[in-house]
């Protein structure tokens, strides 16, 4: 209140206005563990969706992959050998899917 | 407890996330952030529920502060906004402050309260409106110089000045307080 001069009235205001202090009694501390929990629910949610999404997503392409594989009966042979080796394998996917979830987790960890 | 001190314990808390830093800011704050909210609201419950909310909201915008005014200004700001945000959405607060209100109104248009009563300070700021209660706390309760209540409320200092005045005299003729003054 430096830029102001009190008169009689203002410091009369200030003592009615005037109240005991506030016990802390584990407020701040119950402000602290929400926040780390908040903390930790947001560092979980990505790389627990990735995983849950990808669980999901484990069978329906498998089948695809399988019927894919199927399917290639019905394209020329050359081709085939030509691609074969540019198509990861399924394997390899799931590695890729779990590497990238890793991947995803660490930088997020890093980053707070 | 400095004004530097407060600016570091923001900055390691915004550059680390470090919520030791911030639990410390909280420690050093929370009456009075607590004390603005209960005389506010009136209802010492809800005030600090919504200190809670106005800790949470402010670690969340914690990068937003300056450290150009002092940081119990910034954080008076975030209280009064979680404060008018929780009562425009909640039909609760506008029925306690309301009923409170009524009933202190009443008492204070029936009779000028002799001197010596003068002790319940919910009734001495039922006299004022919601705003101009805001601004008294803040500058007699919590000590803010107009420049800092002007950045609080967003308005110009001229306005918090008059606001204050109009408080000023509100309370002067609802309340004989010149009697209190001198008894």
């Amino acid at each position: 209140m430096a830029e102001r001069i009190k008169d009689a009235e203002d410091r009369l205001l200030e003592s009615l206005f005037e109240s005991a202090p506030v016990v802390d009694d584990g407020f701040s501390v119950n402000i602290v563990r929400k926040i780390n929990r908040r903390l930790w629910v947001r560092r979980l949610t990505l790389p627990t969706a990735a995983l849950i999404g990808g669980a999901i997503a484990f069978k329906p392409l498998a089948g695809l992959t399988a019927a894919l594989s199927n399917l290639s009966v019905l394209i020329p042979q050359d081709l085939i050998s030509g691609a074969a080796s540019s198509i990861p394998q399924l394997q390899t996917v799931v590695l890729g899917a779990i590497l990238l979830a890793v991947g995803l987790f660490s930088v997020r960890m890093l980053e707070e | 407890m400095t004004a530097s001190e407060d600016r570091d314990l923001v900055a390691r808390a915004v550059s680390g996330q470090d919520t030791a830093a911030f639990g410390e800011l909280v420690r050093r704050h929370q009456s009075h952030v607590r004390n603005f909210l209960r005389k506010l609201a009136g209802d010492y419950t809800l005030a600090d529920d919504l200190a809670q909310d106005c800790f949470m909201h402010a670690w969340d915008k914690l990068q937003t502060y300056s450290g150009r005014g002092s940081f119990i200004g910034w954080l008076l700001k975030v209280a009064y906004t979680t404060f008018l945000q929780s009562k425009r959405k909640s039909k609760r607060y506008a029925e306690i402050l309301e009923s409170a209100g009524r009933v202190a109104d009443q008492e204070s248009r029936s009779t000028v309260l002799p001197a010596d009563e003068i002790t319940d300070l919910d009734k001495f700021l039922s006299v004022l409106t919601e705003e101009e209660r805001a601004i008294m706390v803040m500058s007699y309760a919590c000590g803010l110089s107009h420049r800092e209540i002007g950045d609080a409320t967003d308005m110009p200092i001229g306005t918090v000045k008059s606001v204050i005045f109009r408080g000023k005299e509100k309370i002067r003729n609802s309340f004989d307080i010149k009697d209190h003054q001198h008894g």
